[in-house]
């Protein structure tokens, strides 16, 4: 995994030049877009006032400039979002490892979703893009951002309601776990404390017996449910729940680890999206990649951490 | 009439809270020792990839015959029937300790390193005592765990009558936290 500072070098140095083409096309995006949001904007004066005349026409016409206006707005930004997604987003895709390969269409599928058991709720919709796959070490990886969703029908219509947005991370072990093993935020203890934060999360028989970590601030942020206490040991050791610990405390994510058959399922839940480049704002902008691959980072190093005590599993 | 209904209502919580916590405390006591017996079942593991150790490595490793002869006398120590938890953690924190001292030696021996058979094994080792780290914390999770319900209430009120002691937690006495000290290694 390379360091924070390869990155930037590798920003500065080849990713600058393929950044700024792609800023130049921005900012004539951006401006189109403007000039289609003030003329279609004032093209909707004359179906209002129609409106008040002839109602149906008005609203016709009304209908026929917002379309347009979509249409128009779909049309100028067309093709950016791909070019930087090929161009960008796959590069960086190499730059952390030559071996990965990028999908900016595919997903995680929703049943491997489903087999993390981190999200036991079947989602009404579910949606995901910029998929990777390849191999750290001798491990097979694949992630990619997943959108799930659940709706509540309601006399003022259907809502819907995240059940998880973020980037959802796959390993492959060689090996199968003898159980399952799960790490989830804890809201109990933040909430109640830790007498009743504990006696309600061990309450919750649906996912396993409780099982209680030894490092305190741990603890604090995460509950671990699991059937064996000593396997959930053996993978949680005290090196792994510092590297866990550090990084919620630095990026002030959920995040979520399931320990499953030959698997290892990481959720990393955030409200935006990673790689969609915005219109409105500077494409040169280190902080958003140094985001994305800090996130990586955590879950190839979860990987290397448990792949580099060489054990053997047996 | 309703009278009735509150005494039998109240002697019904009492007998439910009593059954609740004898039955908590009886729960964590054999949680301690199923944890132990997990860990026993580990421990053996590791004695019995210590003969081959020894045999793989003696033909190499001249200047380690001692530490080797204080493996195989731990290991034989270890296996007998009739010493106490206690001793037996003992001995195994001796041997962790032992091994620890040959993988270090290695580093001194090329042709070792590059032997296949070594390396599996190292490997195996590596395994097991990474298992049994972990099986130690869980004990020491447990043990903790029940100690709490001995002590703390309501529990405590029951835990003296059924004669529930304090049990003790793995330490690594003072002497063994010390890092192995190469030299004193050459000079046995």
């Amino acid at each position: 995994m390379k360091t924070i500072e390869e990155l930037k070098e590798f920003y500065n140095s080849d990713l600058m030049g393929d950044l700024k083409v792609l800023e130049e096309a921005r900012t004539k995006i951006a401006k189109k877009l403007i000039l289609i949001n003030i003329l279609c904007g004032i093209g909707l004066i004359l179906p209002i006032i129609l409106f008040f005349i002839i109602p149906l026409l008005g609203i016709i016409l009304g209908i026929g400039i917002i379309v347009l206006w979509i249409f128009l707005a779909i049309k100028a930004s067309k093709g950016y979002k791909s070019d930087f997604k090929s161009k960008i987003i796959h590069r960086i895709i190499k730059f952390i490892d030559k071996n990965l390969e990028y999908f900016p269409e595919d997903k995680i599928t929703e049943v491997q979703y489903m087999a993390s058991r981190l999200f036991p709720r079947t989602p009404d919709r579910y949606n995901g893009d910029d998929y990777v796959r390849g191999k750290i070490g001798e491990t097979e990886i694949e992630f990619s951002e997943i959108h799930s969703e659940y709706k509540t029908e309601s006399k003022n219509g259907t809502q819907w309601h995240t059940i998880f947005k973020g980037l959802f991370f796959i390993a492959n072990f060689n090996k199968k776990f003898k159980s399952e093993t799960m790490v989830l935020p804890d809201v109990a203890q933040k909430m109640f404390g830790n007498l009743i934060g504990n006696f309600l999360q061990g309450m919750n028989k649906f996912r396993g017996e409780l099982i209680k970590m030894d490092d305190p601030e741990f603890e604090k942020l995460f509950v671990v449910y699991g059937k064996d206490q000593i396997e959930a040991r053996y993978i949680l050791t005290p090196s792994l729940m510092k590297r866990i610990t550090e990084f919620q405390k630095k990026s002030k994510k959920s995040i979520y680890l399931s320990f499953i058959n030959n698997k290892i399922y990481v959720a990393i839940s955030y409200y935006k999206n990673l790689f969609e480049p915005k219109i409105f704002s500077t494409l040169i902008n280190f902080d958003l990649i140094k985001e994305y691959y800090e996130d990586m980072s955590l879950a190839i190093g979860i990987v290397e951490e448990l792949n580099l005590n060489t054990r053997i599993w047996g | 009439m309703i009278f009735i209904i509150i005494i039998a209502g109240a002697i019904l919580f009492f007998i439910l809270f009593i059954v609740i916590c004898v039955n908590t405390l009886i729960g964590k006591k054999n949680q301690v020792i199923n944890i132990f017996g997990s860990m026993d079942a580990m421990l053996k593991k590791r004695y019995d990839l210590i003969p081959n150790l020894i045999t793989s490595v003696q033909n190499y490793m001249k200047y380690e015959s001692q530490l080797l002869k204080e493996i195989t006398e731990l290991r034989t120590k270890a296996l007998s029937s009739n010493i106490s938890d206690e001793e037996k953690v003992d001995i195994n924190n001796k041997l962790t300790k032992s091994l620890g001292g040959i993988m270090v030696a290695v580093e001194n021996y090329p042709d070792l390193k590059a032997n296949q058979n070594f390396l599996q094994l190292q490997a195996a080792l590596n395994e097991v005592e990474e298992q049994i780290a972990a099986a130690r914390r869980a004990y020491n999770a447990a043990v903790t765990d029940y100690n709490n319900a001995i002590e703390m209430f309501p529990t405590n009120i029951f835990a003296g009558m059924m004669g529930l002691k304090r049990k003790n937690v793995f330490e690594i006495s003072e002497a063994e936290r010390q890092n192995i000290n190469v030299k004193d290694l050459f000079n046995k």
